[in-house]
C-alpha cells in the first residue's frame, strides 16, 4: 500500500475520464490499422502479381478501403487520443465536461462507421452501394451519398473535439493569466487551428457539392473546382496526420533518450509556420492539371519549399535533444555517443527510425513540390513510394512507438513485451526501405500508382534499377514484412491489456534546456498567427480558384452555368490583393523580428 | 529568443537549400524551357466534344514545318486516336481532355505527362528525336477499368509519316 | 503526477541558464545529410528528369 502512495502517480491515476477517451480513440485508430494492413497486403500482392485473390475490378474497392482506413481513420483517431492526454497533462487540469468528450469521440466513430458501410459494400454487389472513389473522391466520380454523409459527420467530431480543448484551455488561462502556455498545449492549439482552416474547404466541397449532387439535388459539378477544394485540405491534412509524431519527437523521445528538449522556443516557431505555411500549397497537387495558371503553381512551390524549413529546424532540434541524452549517458566522441542510446527499447529505436525514414521522405518529397520535376514522377508508384515513408513510416511508426510509451501511463498496465516491440519496429523499417524503395524506382520507369495490373499488353518498362519484375518483387516481399509487423504490434497490445495493472509506472517529462521563459511572448499569440494563415490562404487561393469558377462555371462546364457575377467578383478580387500583399510583407518582417 | 550557434547555421544552410531548389526549378523553366501545363486553351463541353473544333476528330496534323499538333480525347478505358502517330525530328504539341471522367496521360518512361480533365485542355509541348514506340499509360484512377487503359505514340521516320497520309489535311 | 512541465513551475527548471552544451554530433549528421540531399537533387534533376525523352518544353 505504501509503495503505491509513494510512486508518482501516472496520467490514469490523476485523469482517470481522460485516460479512458484516450484509450477509446486508440482502440479505434489500431482497429483501422488493422483493417487497413489487411487490404494493404491484399492490394500489394495483387499489383505485384504475386497473389490475386479478388478480381481486378474489386482492387479499387480495397485501395479505397486502405486509404480511408489508414489516413483518416488510424491516423486522427490516434491524434485525438493524444491530444487529450496532451492538454490534460501538460495543463494539469481535467476536461471541462467529459460528456462532451464522449459526443466528439461518438460522433467520429459514427461518421467513420458510416463512409466504412459505404465502401466495404462495395464488395457485395447485392448490395446497391459503393464508394470506390479513392480517399481524394475526385469528381466526377461519385459515391453513394453515405460516404459523403459520414465524412462529414467525422469532421464535425473533430471540430468538437477542437472546441472541447480550446474550451479547456480557456479555463486554464482565467487560472493562470500570466503563465506561459504549456509547450503541449501549444502544439494541440496550433494544430488544430491549422485544422479549422484546412478542413473548411473540404467541408465546403462537400457540402455545397458533392452531397447535393450525389443525392441528385444538382445535376453536376465542376471537377477542377471540387479538386481543387480537395486539395485546399489535403496538403494540410498531411500535417495534421504528422504533427502528433512531431509532438512525440519533441516532447517524450528527448525524455526517452534520457536528456531534455533542447530548445522550447524553437519548437513553437516550427508549430507557428505550420499553421501560417501549410494551407497556402495546395495547388502543388495540381501542377500538371489544366486550367491554373503557371503563375498560381509556382507560387504554391515558393510556398512550399519554404514549408520545408520546419521541417529541416525539427531534424535539428530533435536529433540535438537526442545528442544531449546520450552525452547525459556518457556519451563522448563526435558520433561515439550514438551508442550510448536506448537502442533496446522499442519507444526509442522506433521512433528514431521512423525519423530517418522521414529524412529520406524529405528527398522524394522536394523532387514532388519542385513544380516541372513534377512531369517525371506525378501520379506514378514513386509517389505512394514517398508518403509511405511520410505518413506510414514518420507517422505511423512513431504512433506505433509512442504507444509503447504511452500505453503504461493511460492504463497502468505494462508493455506486454519489450523485446516483440523491437523487433516489429526493426521489421517495420526493413519492410519500408523494401518496399519504398522500389516503389520509387518503379515510379521512375514510369509504372503508375493506383492500378490493379501495372504491366500493359503494348509495350514493356524499361529496364532501369533491377526492372519491372524484379522491384515488384522487393514491393512484395516488403509489403508482407509491413504487415506481419502490423500484427505483432496490434499481438504485442493486447495481449498488454491482458496484462494485471501495476503502480510505479509514471515517466515524468522534463523541462527543456532552454525553456519557455526564453521564447518571445508574440509567438503565444494565436490571433495574429490566424490572421495571418488566413491572408496567405486568401493570397494564394482567391484568384485560382475564382479563375477556376469563371472558367468552367460553379458547377461544372455543362451548358448554362456561367454565372455572370463571377466575373466581376474576379476583378475585384485581383484589386484586392495588391493591398493584401503589402499587408504580407509587414507581416512576415514583424516575423523575421522574432526568430531573430 | 537565444538560438545555437550551430543551429543559426543550419538555420542558413535550409534556406541556402530552399533558394537552391526553387532556382533549380525555375532554370529548368528558362534554360532548356520546360513549361507547365496551364490555362492557355479554353474550355470545352464534355459533353459535346463532336461539336468542338479541336476534338470533333481526335488527330494529328501538320501545322508548319516540322510542327504538328494532336487531339487526344481520353475515355473511359481508352485514348483516342490510338496510336498517336507523330514524324520524328519534330515538334508536336498535344491537346489532352476527357469526355467523362478525370483521366491521366503519362508517356512511361518518359517526362511527358498531364492530367485529363473533362471540360479543361491540357496543352503541352514535346520534341521527338529518332523513330520509336512510347507507351502511354491512365495514371489517374478513372473507374473500374481504369488498369486496362493504354495508348501508345509512334514516332516514325518523316518519310514513312507521309506514306501513311498521317496527316489528315 | 509530476508529469508537469517546467513551464508549470519556472523554479524547478535547473536547465536554461548557462547551460554549456555544443551539438557537434548533430551538426556533423545534419551536414552530411545535406550534402546527400544535393547530391542526390542535381542526379534526379539533370539525369533523370532533364536527360529523359519528351521533355515539355512549351
Ligand atoms: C501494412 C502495411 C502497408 C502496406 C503493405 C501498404 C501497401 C500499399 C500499396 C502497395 C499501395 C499502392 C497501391 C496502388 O497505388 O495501387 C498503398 C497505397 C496507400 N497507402 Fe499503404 N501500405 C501499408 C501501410 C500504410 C500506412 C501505415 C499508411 C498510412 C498511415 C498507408 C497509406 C496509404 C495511402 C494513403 C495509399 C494511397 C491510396 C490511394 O492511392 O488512393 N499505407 N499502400
Ligand atoms: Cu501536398
Ligand atoms: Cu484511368
Amino acid at each position: 500500500m505504501s509503495a503505491a502512495i509513494e510512486s508518482e502517480p501516472t496520467f490514469v491515476d490523476k485523469f482517470p475520464d481522460e485516460a479512458r477517451v484516450v484509450r477509446a480513440a486508440f482502440m479505434s485508430s489500431f482497429f483501422a490499422l488493422l483493417l487497413g494492413a489487411i487490404f494493404g497486403i491484399i492490394q500489394t500482392l495483387h499489383r505485384t502479381d504475386v497473389a490475386r485473390i479478388i478480381p481486378s475490378t474489386d482492387y479499387y474497392t480495397v485501395l479505397t478501403a486502405h486509404g480511408v482506413f489508414m489516413v483518416i481513420s488510424f491516423t486522427i483517431f490516434f491524434l485525438v487520443g493524444l491530444f487529450t492526454w496532451a492538454l490534460t497533462r501538460s495543463l494539469d487540469r481535467p476536461l471541462l465536461n467529459i460528456k462532451i468528450t464522449w459526443t466528439w469521440y461518438g460522433l467520429m466513430a459514427a461518421g467513420m462507421t458510416l463512409t466504412g458501410i459505404s465502401i466495404l459494400a462495395g464488395f457485395v454487389d447485392s448490395i446497391d452501394m459503393s464508394a470506390d472513389v479513392l480517399y481524394t473522391f475526385y469528381a466526377p466520380l461519385q459515391a453513394h451519398p453515405l460516404f459523403y454523409a459520414g465524412l462529414t459527420v467525422f469532421i464535425v467530431g473533430t471540430w468538437i473535439a477542437g472546441a472541447d480543448w480550446f474550451r479547456t484551455f480557456l479555463a486554464w488561462r482565467s487560472e493562470h493569466p500570466d503563465e506561459r502556455i504549456p509547450l503541449q498545449t501549444f502544439m494541440v492549439l496550433t494544430t488544430m487551428t491549422m485544422w479549422y482552416i484546412a478542413s473548411s474547404a473540404v467541408a465546403a466541397s462537400v457540402l455545397l457539392f458533392l452531397l447535393p449532387w450525389s443525392l441528385g439535388f444538382i445535376d453536376q459539378v465542376n471537377p477542377t473546382l471540387t479538386r481543387t477544394l480537395f486539395w485546399f485540405f489535403g496538403h494540410p491534412v498531411v500535417y495534421f496526420w504528422l504533427m502528433p509524431a512531431y509532438m512525440l519527437w519533441y516532447t517524450v523521445l528527448p525524455k526517452i533518450a534520457g536528456g531534455r528538449l533542447f530548445s522550447d522556443p524553437l519548437a513553437r516557431v516550427v508549430f507557428v509556420l505550420f499553421v501560417l505555411l501549410s494551407t497556402p500549397v495546395g495547388i502543388h497537387h495540381q501542377y500538371l492539371d489544366p486550367g491554373i495558371a503557371e503563375g498560381f503553381k509556382f507560387i504554391s512551390m515558393t510556398n512550399t519549399m519554404f514549408l520545408l524549413l520546419p521541417s529541416l529546424l525539427t531534424a535539428f532540434t530533435v536529433v540535438a535533444s537526442v545528442e544531449y541524452g546520450a552525452r547525459q549517458r556518457g556519451g563522448t566522441g563526435l558520433l561515439g555517443w550514438l551508442t550510448n542510446l536506448p537502442w533496446r527499447k522499442p519507444e526509442f529505436t522506433g521512433m528514431m527510425l521512423a525519423g530517418l525514414m522521414f529524412a529520406a521522405g524529405g528527398f522524394s518529397g522536394m523532387v514532388n513540390a519542385g513544380m516541372n520535376i513534377n512531369y517525371l514522377i506525378h501520379n506514378t508508384l514513386w509517389v505512394p513510394g514517398h508518403f509511405h515513408l511520410t505518413v506510414g513510416t514518420a507517422v505511423a511508426l512513431t504512433m506505433m512507438a509512442g504507444t509503447y510509451w504511452i500505453w503504461p501511463q493511460i492504463s497502468n498496465k505494462p508493455i506486454f513485451s519489450s523485446q516483440i516491440g523491437l523487433f516489429q519496429v526493426v521489421l517495420w523499417f526493413i519492410g519500408m526501405a523494401l518496399m519504398s524503395n522500389a516503389m520509387h524506382a518503379q515510379g521512375l520507369l514510369g509504372v503508375p500508382r493506383r492500378t490493379a495490373e501495372p504491366e500493359y499488353s503494348g509495350f514493356d518498362y524499361p529496364t532501369m534499377f533491377g526492372g519491372f519484375e524484379e522491384l515488384n518483387i522487393q514491393i512484395a516481399i516488403g509489403g508482407t514484412l509491413l504487415f506481419v509487423s502490423t500484427i505483432l504490434f496490434l499481438g504485442n497490445l493486447a495481449l498488454t491489456m491482458g496484462n494485471p495493472t501495476v503502480s510505479g509506472l509514471a515517466e515524468p517529462l522534463p523541462s527543456p534546456v532552454s525553456g519557455a521563459e526564453d521564447a518571445p511572448k508574440v509567438l503565444d499569440n494565436l490571433r495574429l498567427w490566424v490572421g495571418i494563415a488566413l491572408t496567405l490562404v486568401v493570397l494564394a487561393y482567391a484568384l485560382p480558384i475564382a479563375a477556376i469558377i469563371n472558367r468552367g462555371g460553379l458547377l461544372g462546364p455543362g451548358v448554362g452555368t456561367y454565372p455572370v457575377w463571377v466575373a466581376p467578383l474576379f476583378d475585384a478580387l485581383a484589386d484586392a490583393a495588391t493591398p493584401l500583399l503589402a499587408a504580407i510583407t509587414d507581416a512576415s518582417g514583424s516575423l523575421l523580428e522574432v526568430v531573430r | 529568443m537565444h538560438i545555437h550557434a550551430y543551429e543559426k547555421l543550419w538555420l542558413a544552410l535550409s534556406i541556402v537549400l530552399i533558394l537552391a531548389l526553387i532556382g533549380t526549378v525555375t532554370y529548368g523553366a528558362v534554360g532548356p524551357g520546360v513549361a507547365m501545363v496551364a490555362d492557355s486553351q479554353s474550355t470545352v463541353d464534355p459533353g459535346a466534344l463532336d461539336e468542338d473544333d479541336r476534338f470533333s476528330e481526335p488527330r494529328v496534323e501538320q501545322v508548319g514545318e516540322n510542327e504538328y499538333e494532336a487531339y487526344v480525347v481520353a475515355y473511359q478505358f481508352g485514348f483516342e486516336p490510338t496510336p498517336i502517330v507523330v514524324p520524328a525530328n519534330s515538334t508536336v504539341t498535344l491537346h489532352i481532355t476527357s469526355r467523362d471522367v478525370i483521366h491521366g496521360f503519362g508517356v512511361a518512361g518518359t517526362s511527358a505527362n498531364a492530367m485529363a480533365v473533362p471540360g479543361e485542355v491540357s496543352e503541352i509541348t514535346v520534341e521527338t528525336d529518332e523513330p520509336t514506340e512510347y507507351g502511354i499509360v491512365c495514371n489517374e484512377y478513372c473507374g473500374a477499368g481504369h488498369h486496362v487503359m493504354e495508348g501508345k505514340i509512334n514516332v516514325v521516320s518523316q518519310s514513312e509519316f507521309e506514306d501513311r497520309g498521317g496527316d489528315s489535311e | 503526477m509530476g508529469q508537469s512541465e517546467a513551464v508549470n513551475a519556472p523554479t524547478d527548471d535547473v536547465g536554461g541558464e548557462g547551460e554549456e552544451f555544443d551539438p557537434i554530433g548533430t551538426l556533423t549528421l545534419i551536414g552530411i545529410y545535406f550534402a546527400i540531399l544535393v547530391l542526390a537533387w542535381v542526379y534526379i534533376y539533370f539525369v533523370e528528369f532533364l536527360g529523359r525523352d519528351l521533355v515539355v518544353v512549351g
